[in-house]
């Protein structure tokens, strides 16, 4: 899929002669993730989470991080993926933990505008049946 | 000892004692409960009596003499004679069970000696033929939690035998459910333990359990992600209709988490890579590729708990799946599997050697 983002326009609006949110659309080739790029621009990351039913932030390069889009575009999904810099992590981080009201670690996976958890959550819902459900409640699965 | 009759002598298995040295043998026999000890039991005794053999021996040799020296009281003699036999009979017998006893404990202990040889060996070899300095240069805190772990671990092998054969006697005695739930419990628990173990060590040196140089060799065949496939788990019959959806169910996830993780796992070789070929060969420096790529490494520490965790979460859903006495045979079954591959391996590595080729 190489469509825009829904909220491109959004952004342009936002963005206010500080930091801007490149999208990057990467093709066939990674099954149609849409993978960005946050600079830590205050309430961008708010808006990811609230404007996506299942957005995943880690790392740039963090193969965790990897293995959790796997997971989820092997399951139908389309997760929008937010690769973080190094640089600007802390402030991510702070920004996520705030919405989630406690402290959030990389790779973090939003689901409905929540903290639904780690890595390891997503693998024991995923074994004991639960994910599906879920994400077909936060709309990030239809069939 | 000063016998002059020299046709006589005297070994340590065949000392004829007097009665009255039967308390101390008993006494010895309780003290030294433990048959190993038999042999200095055997030389406790020879110690005390070596005062009073000769004495016996020419009673026992020279029965005529003593007849016809002391013939105003043959009856005594004989009496006295033919309960001495008796008794040295006895004490006969009785040596004779405790040196069986004892061949038979070191026969077990030689069994398990050249068992843990093998499994040495094997490792040895491995290590040796793995990389140059595979084990040397390791700073005391890699070695001593790497033999820490080796330690436990072989407990831990000891454990999961004795928890099998228990298994399989509940099963095949019609225990009641409860008494089966509380061997399920036990069983699985012992698993999370290892993944426990498995956890610690992998902090000091990841690429020890990765490599499944802890395991037989037809262990480390099978080896995904530092141990088994979470989907090895899953060959079970017979179940309800409902059982079979849900365990297809969990066969269908459990076979997609793994191919996540492998997929993060190719992820990660590509990145090391990359990270070790970088920068320009034609200089000599390679420092900062190398510190790089040690930083990414340490991903792989993430992937050991990752998969350790998926293997504790499918054993949990089974367990829910599956009644109390199918998840009992589903242990046995799988505990059952891994003894024989790790018998497959000491069979390997006892095979006659190829003959060399002309």
């Amino acid at each position: 899929m190489q469509e825009a983002i829904p909220y491109k326009s959004y952004m342009a609006a936002t963005a206010g002669g500080r930091s801007r949110l490149h999208n990057f659309l990467e093709g066939a080739g990674n099954g149609g993730e849409h993978r960005l790029v946050a600079n830590g621009c205050e309430n961008s990351v708010t808006k990811l989470v609230v404007e996506n039913a299942v957005i995943v932030f880690g790392r740039r390069g963090c193969c965790m991080c990897h293995v959790v889009n796997r997971l989820l575009l092997g399951l139908g999904v389309n997760p929008v993926v937010c690769e973080v810099n190094e640089e600007k992590e802390e402030a991510v981080l702070h920004e996520l933990s705030v919405i989630n009201g406690g402290g959030v670690q990389f790779p973090a996976v939003f689901v409905g505008g929540k903290l639904f958890g780690g890595l390891d959550r997503v693998m024991s819902t995923h074994i004991t049946g639960e994910l599906v459900p879920i994400l077909k409640e936060a709309g990030a699965l239809w069939l | 000892m000063n016998s002059p009759t020299p046709q006589f002598v005297p070994s340590r298995l065949s000392i004829y004692e007097p009665i009255h040295q039967i308390g101390i043998w008993g006494e010895n026999f309780k003290r030294n409960g433990n048959p190993n000890t038999s042999t200095s039991l055997i030389v406790e005794v020879d110690n005390k009596l070596e005062n009073e053999s000769e004495t016996t021996s020419h009673e026992m040799l020279a029965p005529t003499n003593n007849y016809e020296q002391e013939a105003s009281k043959p009856i005594d003699k004989i009496q006295r004679r033919l309960a001495q036999n008796r008794e040295a009979a006895r004490k006969s017998r009785l040596r004779k069970k405790a040196y069986v006893q004892q061949l038979e404990n070191s026969r077990l202990k030689l069994i398990q000696l050249e068992q843990e040889l093998q499994r040495v060996t094997q490792q040895g070899l491995y290590m040796g033929g793995v990389s140059e300095g595979s084990h040397i240069g390791f700073s005391g805190t890699v070695t001593s939690g790497i033999a820490a772990f080796e330690m436990e671990y072989g407990r831990w092998v000891d454990v999961q035998h004795r928890q099998i054969c228990e298994l399989r006697t509940a099963l095949n005695a019609h225990i009641s459910d409860i008494e089966l739930r509380i061997l399920v419990k036990s069983g699985m628990g012992h698993y999370f333990e290892l993944f426990r173990m498995k956890s610690t060590v992998a902090k000091a040196d990841v690429f020890y359990v990765i490599s499944g140089v802890w395991k037989t060799s037809a262990e480390r065949f099978f080896s995904w992600i530092g141990g088994f496939r979470p989907s090895e788990l899953l060959k079970l019959d017979p179940l309800t209709e409902q059982q079979i959806l849900e365990v297809c169910n969990l066969k269908q996830s459990c076979q997609q988490a793994e191919d996540a993780l492998s997929q993060g796992m190719e992820k990660l070789q590509e990145t090391v890579s990359s990270t070790v070929a970088g920068g320009p060969v034609a200089e000599d420096s390679y420092i900062p590729q190398v510190a790089t790529a040690m930083e990414k490494l340490e991903a792989l520490v993430s992937f050991v708990n990752q998969a350790d965790h998926l293997r504790q979460e499918t054993l949990q859903q089974m367990s829910r799946i599956l009644t109390t006495r199918q998840a009992a045979r589903g242990l046995l079954a799988l505990g059952e599997y891994f003894h024989r591959l790790r018998a497959l391996s000491t069979l390997w590595a006892t095979r006659p050697p190829e003959p060399s080729l002309p």
